[in-house]
């Protein structure tokens, strides 16, 4: 009886089964997210009711519980779920599946031998969503939405790499906005703020869902664009530049042209790691601004403007 | 065996090796049957230690590749403590082909991918599993486990936190060498590590097992 109440009330779903896989228990929490009642499943298979449970690594990690008597864990890191359930209503937003730990573990009858096994479900939707959270708010820059400076480093390592192993092109557009100093001080930082906003979403809009976009410094951006070639990235560089200085941003009815500087640079089996490549790109950026600004320059050790 | 060799008499050690060497026997020849991989397991070697001594005798054993992927496991029962794994990394590759998974893809080089860790973890999980259950049915004693954690050249980590032992403690590890049959060069260690705490329970249940059989 104590044992009964114990089984329906405590906030985690219970399976019982016996060696053929045949549901002996299923407590009322299963019942509630599951939406079969103990009654309409004991005594049949649960692969019956959850197909895709029938695999050759679902059964041998229970084969291993019946026989050695260990415990087997479905993490919700490796698995996300095993139970396909909605989660409970106020996260039904966020998230289209319940995230669950599950374990799978003995149950020793009098004898000593194992005659069944159970299954634990523990609903950890909301960490995980909490967890999903605060990685991405720790990736990217508060004001922009863009990444941050830490990630595009994290990124550039991977980039690098990648592009290095497979010898797939990889570039780099630094880009900073003209005279940003004057602006803010004419406009001041409100107005600021909206600029910078406004240029990282021209700059957003502006990549493929495969290239990234970083604040890099206060009015400094970065983009990396994976299998992209220095034609190609000169080309993107170009249309964000257009598409910058036709902004039309008003402060007060006034008219405030903005205009960005771009330094792309490609990576080269010579460069030892992403810094060289991040340091060719500001050289080249460092150019384009020395050459008289609103323009993009492509690294060479001899840099060319490739459009005034 | 090692330095407290007074906390065991010497029918005690050798009743010890000798579960061991049946449950270790039963474990390799029963993982053949359920996960079909041949599991070949050396004739454990039991050694007890008191305080750093442990210490540094784990961190020399580790030292067996280059780089590791370490699998622990902690379990529990009257006979408690954590059980460590150390595969030479890459093995992931060999052991997702043996049960018969798709090949990796292109993470490998970074150090395990998702399925990588996922193929670790549940091999490490049944041969831990296989090994402390068949040593607990023999001297009777059930065990629950805490989820398998996949550390990579983090040994360290287990040692400074403290997971391993402290200075006044105990140890008791019981070693092993693992290789699958299929697949030579995955050759890797299995140490069960315990302490102070098991030990009267082990020296009772050892006697209880030779008293069995008369």
């Amino acid at each position: 009886m104590i044992e009964q109440q114990i089984l329906d009330t405590i906030n985690v779903g219970i399976i019982v089964l016996d060696a053929d896989f045949i549901v002996r228990q299923w407590n009322r929490w299963m019942a509630q997210y599951s939406g079969i009642e103990p009654e309409a499943i004991r005594g049949q298979s649960l692969f019956d009711h959850y197909p895709h449970l029938d695999n050759v690594k679902f059964r041998r990690n229970c084969k291993a519980v019946l026989r050695f008597g260990n415990f087997c864990f479905f993490s919700q890191k490796l698995h996300g779920h095993l139970f396909s359930f909605r989660p409970s209503s106020t996260l039904r937003g966020e998230m289209e599946f319940m995230q669950q730990n599950c374990t799978v573990g003995p149950l020793y009858s009098d004898d000593r031998e194992i005659r069944h096994l159970f299954i634990s479900v523990e609903d950890v939707t909301e960490a995980v969503l909490y967890q999903n959270r605060l990685v991405e708010m720790n990736r990217r820059d508060a004001l922009t939405g863009l990444f941050n400076r830490r990630y595009l480093n994290q990124r550039l390592v991977e980039e690098f790499e990648r592009a290095r192993r497979y010898r797939r092109p990889l570039s780099l557009i630094m880009t900073d906005i003209d005279h940003f100093k004057r602006i803010n001080d004419t406009y001041g930082h409100q107005f600021g703020d909206q600029v910078i906003r406004a240029v990282a979403a021209t700059l957003t809009a502006g990549l493929r869902k495969v290239d990234g976009a970083a604040r890099y410094g206060g009015e400094e951006f970065c983009c990396y664009l994976p299998e992209t070639d220095g034609d190609g990235a000169v080309g993107v560089a170009e249309r964000l530049r257009q598409r910058v200085a036709q902004l039309g941003l008003v402060h007060e009815s006034v008219a405030v042209p903005v205009t960005m500087s771009f330094g792309v640079a490609v990576a080269q089996a010579a460069m030892g790691d992403h810094e060289s490549l991040l340091k060719a790109a500001d050289d080249a950026l460092y150019q384009a601004k020395h050459n008289g600004r609103n323009q993009v320059c492509r690294f060479s050790p001899n840099p060319q403007t490739v459009d005034g | 065996m090692s330095e407290p060799g007074y906390l065991f008499t010497e029918e005690e050690a050798d009743i010890l090796q000798e579960v061991m060497n049946i449950a270790f026997g039963k474990a390799s020849a029963e993982l053949a049957e359920v996960i079909d991989i041949t599991v070949i397991l050396s004739v454990p070697e039991i050694r007890l230690f008191r305080g750093e001594k442990l210490h540094c005798y784990l961190i020399d054993q580790m030292r067996f590749a280059e780089r590791l992927s370490l699998v622990e496991q902690g379990f529990i029962g009257r006979f408690r403590g954590s059980a460590l794994l150390g595969f030479p990394q890459g093995a992931e590759e060999c052991i997702l082909r043996l049960m018969g998974e798709e090949e990796l893809g292109e993470d490998v080089a970074e150090g395990p991918s998702s399925l990588g860790c996922e193929a670790l973890l549940e091999v490490g999980n049944i041969l831990i599993g296989a090994c402390i259950g068949k040593l607990s049915e023999l001297l009777k004693d059930y065990v629950t486990y805490t989820p398998p954690r996949l550390l990579v050249e983090d040994y360290h980590a287990l040692v400074d936190g403290g997971l391993l032992a402290r200075a006044d403690d105990v140890g008791i590890t019981m070693k092993t060498m693992f290789s699958f049959e299929e697949a030579e060069s995955v050759t890797g260690y299995l140490f069960l590590l315990t302490d102070e705490s098991s030990l009267s329970w082990l020296k009772q249940a050892l006697n209880d097992y030779l008293d069995s059989f008369g």
